[in-house]
C-alpha cells in the first residue's frame, strides 16, 4: 500500500488542545498531515488576549519562523516587543527568547521549525502534549492512548514514564502513577525531585508508598 | 539574526503577475525552505505547476498554507478548493501541483524540506537574488548576479535563460543571443518559452536569434 501523495486540512479542522499557559490553544499541523521534514503547528486565540506563542528559548538548536496568519499579536523577541499584524513573519534564532500574546480576536499564528544541518527529528514533547490535550478536553481514553504511544516509541526514556505518571496521577490512578514514577526514577534519579515539585502529584505526596 | 518582516515588505512583483517573498533568504534560514507568493489579481497562478523531481528542484515534501484569499489547487489532477486557512501538504515529490488564485491578494506560504536529510536549498533558489534585481528593473545588477551563478553552474539551462533575459533587457544583445542559444541547446523547451517571452522582444531581429530559437549550432554571440 502506498501513501497518499497529498493531504489537505483547514486550520479550523485540526485538533484543538487548550493548555494551561495563559489560554494558549495548540493545533498540531505536522502530526495531522504526516510531515516529517520539519515541524509545524498552529496556535489560535478566539477572544484576542490569549497567549499564542509560549515564551521560551529553543534549547535544542532549532530555528523557528512564526507567521501571523490572522488577527494581530505582540511578539517578544529578545528584549524587543514587536507589533505583528497579519502577514508578519517573525524569525527566532535558537538562543533568542520569544513569545507572543494575541491583541485581536481570532488571531492565528503558524510556526515552522527545524534544526540546521541535521535531518529533522519529530519532537518528543508532541505526543505528550497531545495526551494532556485530550485529558484537558475530557477525553481520558484518547489521552491514555497517546501516552502509551510515547512509551512504546521510547520505552527507556524517563520523561515518557514521568509524564505517564503525571497523567495517571491526574486521573487518580494511584498504582499506575507509582509504577510509572518508579520506572522514571530508575531510568533517571532526578525524576524524584521533579516529582516532589510537580503539583500533578500533590494528592499523593503524603502517601507512604510515594516513590520519590 | 532574529528579526521580523511583513510579507508586504518582502514581496516583489514578477512578470507573471505574482509577487514573490523570499522569506528563507531574507532571514538566512538554513533548516528548511520557505517562500511566499501573492497573486495580485484573480485568475492567475499563485503556485506555478511543478513537481519536485527536476534538476533544479529540491526533491522536497512541501506544505502550502493559504494565508489569505482563496485558491484552487490541482495536485495530480485532483482539484482542491482552498480558502484562507487551508493547508495542502504534498508528500510525494513526483506529484504535479499548482494553484490558481480565485481572489486578488491570495497569499500562499510554502515550506519544504527533504525527509531524513539535513536541509539544503533547492538549486532554483540560486536565482533568487538576481530575480529580485530583475523585478525592480535593475537589469545590469541582475546580469552581474546571473553571471556569478552561471560561473558556479555553467550547464544550468535555467540560469543561462535568465541571464539571457537580463542581458536582453539591459541592451547586451549579442551576449543575450549567445546565452539563449546555449540554454536552448541544453533544454529545448526554453525555445518555445523564449518565443512568448517579452524579455526577448529587443533581440528578436538581431543576428543569431532565429538560429538560437531553432537550436542551430551556429547561433551567434558569446555563450561563455
Amino acid at each position: 500500500m502506498s501513501e497518499k501523495a497529498y493531504e489537505v486540512a483547514h486550520i479550523d479542522e485540526l485538533d484543538s488542545f487548550p493548555t494551561e499557559n495563559e489560554g494558549l490553544v495548540w493545533r498540531p499541523v505536522r502530526r495531522r498531515l504526516g510531515i516529517t521534514a520539519f515541524g509545524t503547528n498552529a496556535y489560535t486565540a478566539e477572544a484576542g488576549d490569549e497567549r499564542v506563542v509560549e515564551e521560551h528559548h529553543e534549547k535544542d538548536g532549532a530555528e523557528e519562523l512564526y507567521f501571523v496568519a490572522n488577527g494581530c499579536a505582540t511578539f517578544t523577541l529578545g528584549d524587543d516587543e514587536i507589533d505583528a499584524p497579519a502577514g508578519t513573519f517573525v524569525y527566532a534564532e535558537p538562543g533568542t527568547k520569544r513569545g507572543a500574546v494575541a491583541t485581536e480576536p481570532k488571531t492565528t499564528v503558524v510556526a515552522f521549525g527545524a534544526k540546521p544541518g541535521v535531518p529533522h527529528e519529530i519532537s518528543g514533547w508532541e505526543e505528550i502534549f497531545v495526551a494532556f490535550g485530550h485529558l484537558h478536553n475530557g477525553d481520558e481514553e484518547a489521552g491514555r492512548k497517546a501516552i502509551a504511544k510515547v512509551i512504546a516509541d521510547k520505552p527507556d526514556e524517563w520523561r515518557g514514564h514521568f509524564n505517564a505518571a503525571c497523567f495517571e496521577s491526574l486521573t487518580k490512578n494511584r498504582e499506575a502513577a507509582f509504577e510509572h514514577l518508579r520506572r522514571a526514577i530508575e531510568l533517571e534519579p532526578k525524576a524524584a525531585e521533579a516529582a516532589r515539585e510537580d503539583a500533578d502529584f500533590d494528592w499523593l505526596l503524603d502517601d507512604p508508598e510515594f516513590p520519590a | 539574526m532574529s528579526g521580523t518582516a511583513n510579507i508586504s515588505e518582502l514581496a516583489f512583483r514578477l512578470a507573471s503577475g505574482q509577487s514573490w517573498a523570499m522569506v528563507r533568504t531574507h532571514f538566512g534560514i538554513t533548516a528548511f525552505g520557505v517562500n511566499a507568493y501573492v497573486a495580485n489579481e484573480a485568475g492567475i497562478e499563485v503556485v506555478g505547476e511543478h513537481d519536485e523531481l527536476g534538476e533544479r528542484s529540491g526533491k522536497h515534501e512541501e506544505l502550502y498554507f493559504v494565508a489569505n484569499g482563496h485558491a484552487t489547487f490541482t495536485v495530480n489532477g485532483d482539484e482542491i478548493d482552498a480558502p484562507s486557512g487551508t493547508l495542502v501538504f504534498v508528500r510525494d515529490p513526483a506529484a504535479k501541483r499548482s494553484a490558481v488564485a480565485k481572489e486578488a491578494g491570495t497569499t500562499v506560504v510554502i515550506v519544504g524540506g527533504k525527509p531524513g536529510e539535513a536541509f539544503t536549498p533547492s538549486p532554483w533558489e540560486r536565482n533568487a537574488p538576481a530575480l529580485a534585481y530583475f523585478a525592480t528593473g535593475e537589469y545590469d545588477k541582475a546580469v552581474e548576479e546571473f553571471e556569478r551563478i552561471h560561473a558556479e553552474a555553467p550547464d544550468d539551462a535555467g540560469v543561462l535563460y535568465n541571464l539571457a533575459c537580463a542581458e536582453s533587457m539591459s541592451g547586451k544583445s549579442q551576449q543575450a543571443v549567445g546565452h539563449l542559444a546555449r540554454a536552448i541547446k541544453l533544454d529545448a523547451s526554453f525555445g518555445e518559452l523564449a518565443e512568448k517571452d517579452s524579455d526577448f522582444d529587443a533581440i528578436r531581429s538581431k543576428p543569431g536569434y532565429a538560429s538560437a530559437i531553432a537550436g542551430q549550432p551556429d547561433a551567434g554571440g558569446s555563450s561563455s
